[in-house]
């Protein structure tokens, strides 16, 4: 790996911010390609924390502090990725489902999926069907992604696939699933594309969807 | 033998006549309002009114009659909110959310239509903040009188009259928990790797609070025998821990340490220490820090296999828990034959040698079908005699 690239990746790796930016910024001056530093000092970065964490070695404050530092590189290196033409992975609207307060599960998944390179539209909590429906119209949405943490809330998972069907959108998007009490068999029954059950794993799912 | 002389028993690793029971007796092993209301009507106990007693997990009290007719070993008194302190309810303007605030200046809320507990959602130091923002915070007053009053009196009942087990709460959530809610799930796990000092210096404030409290508490109990106190600090989920070995060594044990070591120089307590999900790669460092009993022992969680966590370390630590597997074998979904099963293996598992008390794996949530409670219930008195 080129050393330029190799101190980006471990600042990420580390949760180190300054690190990450200096990182990005000496690439560019290095007159790397854009979608290179991405994908080798930055995606790969993330995809090996992701590794880390379910081998049990990174938890979740390392994950979120390595997921920090590649936001703050990201944010100098957006307008160069723009300009030179490089897409998302895909785009993902996320949320937390009807009924359900809960979101730290869900941010770190939108954290990794970010990491990953995927566009975020994250949508917030106790979010009812017809706001994941507009979540898809609006905004032209890959994957819609959505996290229960309680088992009286899971039926709204079905809910919001019956609602993203009855709007005629079912096959323009791709679906996954996830948080405590979710299986796959779960996502099975309801007709949902996917379940992850952490967010590295959500990674490798997102990606197999696009 | 009396419930305070089986609980005693076996919390010094001696078996008694039988495993003791607990329902009720902290935060942390009671029942959600919903299935007690149901279990009320099941048991033909009298209609009345329910009284939430942990609003933020919506537990009932439990009352005399059902202590009695179950056979309840152990008594929680705990401290009362300060003087100034009024839970205010109010609804959201969306019409949406139940909310309030309380001491710590959290804001929590629950879903007004078919809501099971309040969430959080406001933090005071959540965002960017320094040590200065942490000074300043104010801290309700551990020393208020009024957390204190009745509390000798209810004691001694407790101990005289029911001759129970007395449990002694804590004037908060454990201090890594307080420490998260104060400043908000993810800053608070962010500061945890990238920024521990400004963590530790919260920690501190926490800990201060708690062992003025305590202090007080000792004072206020002086000549009554407190047999538990009840301690918590959630630090694993499902899979893992939440934290890393290493940090909880460096950063959290020995603020844990400095609790527990003032803990039994002042009392013969127990200390009860609660901890939810794969919490086995941290049972060494609690037993050496002195906790003596480990709540709830979450059986279904990674490498947490009861035979396993009995074989070795049953003989250094009371499992206070582990009756049966809430999540895979207790819900609505599950038939009491399954959960007699369940807890036939729990009890296998954990009765011998004593240093167990049954309780379900956390409180009793508000889909568990009274018919299993009472399956749960049953196969303990049949088959939890030594």
């Amino acid at each position: 790996m080129n050393e330029i690239i190799a101190t980006l990746y471990n600042a990420i790796m580390e949760g180190d911010v300054t690190g990450a930016q200096n990182g990005v910024k000496a690439a560019l001056d290095a007159g790397l390609e854009p979608g290179s530093i991405l994908a080798d000092g930055m995606i790969a970065a993330m995809k090996e924390v992701g590794r880390l964490f379910e081998e049990g070695d990174y938890f979740v404050p390392e994950m979120l502090i390595a997921a920090r530092a590649m936001q703050s590189g990201l944010a100098i290196l957006k307008p160069h990725l723009v300009s030179s033409n490089v897409k998302a992975a895909g785009k993902v609207a996320i949320g937390t489902i009807k009924g359900d307060l809960h979101d730290i599960g869900k941010n770190l998944v939108a954290l990794m999926l970010e990491g990953a390179g995927f566009e975020i539209i994250d949508l917030g909590v106790d979010v009812a069907p017809d706001k994941f429906v507009n979540a898809i119209t609006t905004n032209g949405v890959d994957i819609v992604a959505f996290s229960a943490l309680l088992t009286t809330t899971m039926p709204n998972m079905k809910n919001t696939i019956e609602a993203i069907k009855k709007a005629g959108l079912r096959d323009k998007v791709k679906i996954m699933i996830g948080g405590a009490p979710v299986t796959q068999a779960y996502a099975d029954q309801i007709g949902a594309d996917g379940f992850a059950s952490d967010a590295s794993r959500a990674v490798s799912l997102a990606m197999s969807l696009v | 033998m009396n419930s305070r002389e089986r609980v005693l028993t076996t919390l010094n690793h001696k078996e008694p006549d039988r495993v003791p029971y607990d329902m009720g007796g902290t935060v942390v092993t009671g029942i959600q309002a919903k299935a007690y209301r149901r279990l009320r009507k099941y048991l033909g106990l009298p209609e009345k009114e329910i009284v939430i007693l942990d609003i933020l997990q919506q537990l009932a009290q439990v009352d005399d009659d059902v202590m009695e007719h179950l056979g309840v070993d152990v008594r929680n008194v705990s401290p009362r909110s300060t003087a100034s302190f009024k839970i205010e309810i109010k609804d959201t303007p969306d019409g949406h959310y139940h909310y309030f605030y309380d001491e710590y200046q959290v804001g929590w809320r629950m879903p007004i239509d078919g809501g099971m507990y309040y969430d959080m959602f406001d933090h005071p130091l959540s965002g960017e903040i320094n040590a200065g923002n942490v000074e300043r915070y104010v801290l309700p007053d551990p020393l208020d009188p009024a957390r204190f009053a009745g509390l000798p009196a209810a004691s001694r009942k407790v101990l005289e009259q029911e001759k129970r087990a007395l449990v002694i709460g804590n004037i908060s959530a454990g201090i890594f928990e307080l420490y998260l809610w104060t400043r908000g799930f993810k800053d608070g796990y962010s500061d945890w790797a990238g920024n521990p000092d400004l963590a530790k210096k919260m920690l501190r404030k926490y800990v201060d609070l708690q062992m003025a409290y305590w202090e007080r508490m000792f004072e206020v109990m002086e000549g009554i025998p407190i047999d538990v106190v009840q301690m918590a600090d959630d630090l694993a989920g499902q899979n893992n821990l939440l934290i890393s070995p290493i940090s909880y060594r460096k950063n959290l044990k020995p603020f844990h340490k400095e609790m527990f070591d003032y803990i039994h120089s002042k009392t013969d307590a127990k200390i009860f220490f609660h901890s939810c999900g794969s919490i086995r790669t941290l049972i060494p460092d609690l037993i050496e820090i002195g906790v003596d009993i480990l709540n709830p022992v979450q059986v279904n969680a990674a490498r947490m296999d009861s035979s396993e966590l009995k074989r070795e370390y049953g003989k250094d630590i009371c499992f206070w828990g582990g009756g049966v597997d809430t999540q895979k074998a207790f819900d609505e979904y599950h038939s009491p034959q399954e959960v007699r099963v369940d807890v036939r293996k729990r009890l296998d598992d954990f009765m011998p040698g004593g240093g167990f008390v049954f309780n379900t794996i956390h409180n009793i949530q508000g889909n568990v079908p009274p018919e299993n409670i009472m399956a749960m219930w049953e196969t303990l008195q049949e088959f939890g005699k030594y």
